[in-house]
């Protein structure tokens, strides 16, 4: 639940703003100039904040669509990201969330409508072409679709826009406003996956495997096109038994012809941030795993890395074409 | 350990019995009280956010305070319309005279109300839709720089509003307006203890370590990577002895290198 609400002055009177304020009638509401006068501060943690984390309603006023690595290309040639949110209602050891922002709140740029003037300018300057906008690197796509309704206000763009591709990155069973309207083809749902015990261990408040899978089926059912993304694998002594299980529950639960792309990659953080979250749960396992630097990031050697990447990818090429499947290391 | 400011001996002096606090003869520049266990320990400030500033760096010079430490400035202040006597958590500190705000991040429920304060520089009576004092400011900004804004607070009893001002405050009015709040003190000091515990569990040295930086001589980043090596060895190893391992070792790089080639070999499991 929400306790705290900042809103930055500038959007207190939007539309948007005054119908997410509604929902939450008891918070506090407190003003504020720009949200990075909270967000951005130094002397503030991240581990306490997670507790109990606030909402913060502000605007985005530049850098809305970036380039995307093209490490993360799922069949396209000009690949963008966007952010309509920062942090995740989920508490996933490895993300590199933990140690990229200052503040473990929420914050929500209400302004969509600026978001897709500028992906519609993305979109012109590669006219006729492919082009993919990823949802879900600075926040999980879906999570708090119920309050932000961010699929009902950005889908109507992409239904208009068939040249452009829209993933949404998520682990959240929060689907109601998918199920609600029309599938649209150029929309991914790509669901994040670990094996149950690792789950367990390491994505806190996430839904399980299982309600994953169902969100899945439903989704499938009423047309629209599915993502799966292994990544980051993590590393356990019986990583073999537990992918394995893994994979042979998703595949074997899921219509495999629904699968728009999998993608797979292994655990890594840049290196800065590694020892930023380190610092934040010196006592949690994932840290003391057998890990190396390499060009500036922190993952694990590549001998256990590599042996975790070819047997996955041997699995999943037993269940989709080569041409869905996209690995997020040049290694394999 | 909690830090505890109020302005005037008259907000202080409830304070300072109900802990049961003894002045610190030794410390001059502002009156410091603490409890026989040095676990509270509170300050007068005098007026005034420079006031309040300094008292804040004095404190933290003369204690040895630590960053998973409490702070809690604890005084009256007026409002335009909260009834006067009721307890108010801030959570939003703007210093009237630069317009800069600070944020303080009340992460536990409290039956306070949540309510934004302006710090002015010279008293004020013009009543407005914010609490007002002449400290926070100043308070919270030094005390940001010694600790986490999740463990730094502000609690203000109205004092004074537009339908009964300031003239009729006196020293024993505002002993009795902190004197009825004890229990709200003392239910947001008892939430914010557990997030203080937390934080400084994870920012105590790892067992051992200043025992062995005794006992070899390591570099400055191998000192880092021997503070990496304890906290992981626990986890990995929660029933064997580190320093039984590295008994017979002959200098801090070996140390840690051997514990470094143990916890590579050793079969990992991310989970029971």
């Amino acid at each position: 639940m929400i306790n705290t609400i900042y809103i930055e002055k500038e959007i207190a009177e939007h539309p948007r703003t005054l119908e997410i304020l509604k929902r939450f009638p008891d918070a506090s509401k407190v003003a504020c100039e720009r949200y990075g006068e909270i967000f951005n501060r130094k002397s503030q943690n991240f581990r306490l904040q997670k507790k109990q984390p606030a909402l913060i309603l502000a605007k985005k006023h530049k850098g809305m669509v970036l380039a995307t690595p093209k490490q993360y290309a799922i069949g396209a040639d000009h690949n963008y990201y966007f952010s309509h949110m920062l942090n995740c209602l989920y508490d996933c050891r490895y993300c590199f969330l933990q140690g990229m922002f200052q503040s473990a709140h929420y914050v929500l740029f209400i302004n969509y409508e600026d978001f897709i003037d500028d992906m519609q300018t993305s979109l012109a300057q590669h006219k006729d072409q492919a082009v993919h906008f990823f949802s879900g690197y600075d926040c999980d796509s879906l999570a708090l679709d119920p309050v932000t309704n961010f699929t009902e206000e950005f889908l109507p763009f992409f239904e208009k826009n068939p040249q452009a591709l829209l993933e949404l990155r998520t682990k959240s069973t929060q689907i109601r406003n998918l199920l609600k309207r029309d599938p649209i083809q150029n929309c991914v749902i790509a669901f994040s996956f670990t094996p149950n015990k690792i789950a367990s261990a390491l994505e806190h408040k996430a839904p399980n495997v299982e309600k994953r899978l169902k969100a899945i089926i439903d989704l499938q059912r009423a047309g629209w096109l599915i993502g799966l993304r292994f990544d980051p694998l993590i590393y356990t002594k019986e990583y073999e038994k537990e992918y394995a299980e893994l994979f042979t529950r998703v595949f074997s639960s899921i219509n495999l012809d629904l699968i728009h792309s999998v993608s797979l990659g292994s655990f890594r953080l840049p290196k800065a941030y590694f020892r930023k979250v380190e610092k934040l749960y010196p006592d949690e396992k994932l840290f003391s795993s057998p890990m190396e630097e390499e060009d500036n990031n922190i993952g694990y050697p590549a001998e256990i890395r590599n042996g975790m990447l070819e047997f996955c990818k041997d699995i999943i090429l037993e269940h989709i074409p080569s041409e869905k499947f996209f690995p997020c290391h040049d290694s394999i | 350990m909690i830090h505890l400011f109020c302005a005037l001996p008259c907000e202080a002096e409830t304070l300072i019995q109900h802990f049961k606090l003894c002045e610190i003869k030794e410390f001059e520049l502002f009156r410091l009280y603490q409890s026989q266990d040095k676990n509270i320990s509170l300050a007068i400030t005098g007026i005034g956010k420079l006031n309040a500033a300094a008292a804040v760096t004095y404190h933290h010079a003369c204690l040895d305070t630590s960053s998973s430490d409490i702070w809690l400035n604890i005084g009256i202040a007026g409002h335009a319309n909260i009834s006067v006597g009721e307890a108010c958590l801030v959570n939003k500190i703007t210093d009237n005279q630069h317009k800069t705000s600070w944020y303080p991040q009340i992460l536990f429920k409290t039956d306070c109300t949540s309510a934004a304060l302006i710090t002015h520089d010279t008293p004020s009576t013009e009543y407005q839709d914010a609490l007002f004092d002449m400290e926070a400011a100043g308070f919270y900004q030094m005390a940001l720089r010694l600790g986490t804004a999740e463990l730094i607070h502000c609690l203000k009893i109205v004092s004074d509003n537009q339908e009964h001002p300031a003239d009729k405050i006196n020293a024993d009015s505002v002993k009795k307006l902190i004197a009825k709040h004890m229990t709200t003190i003392e239910q947001v000091l008892d939430s914010l203890k557990p997030l203080s515990e937390e934080l400084r569990s994870i920012k105590t040295q790892p067992e051992h370590y200043q025992t062995l930086i005794e006992q070899y001589h390591f570099t400055q980043s191998e000192r880092l990577q021997l503070v990496r090596l304890l906290r992981q060895w626990p986890v990995r190893f929660p029933d064997d002895d580190i320093m039984k391992f590295v008994r017979d070792i002959k200098n801090g790089k070996a140390l840690n290198k051997q514990v470094q080639g143990k916890l590579a070999e050793s079969d990992f499991a991310i989970h029971d």
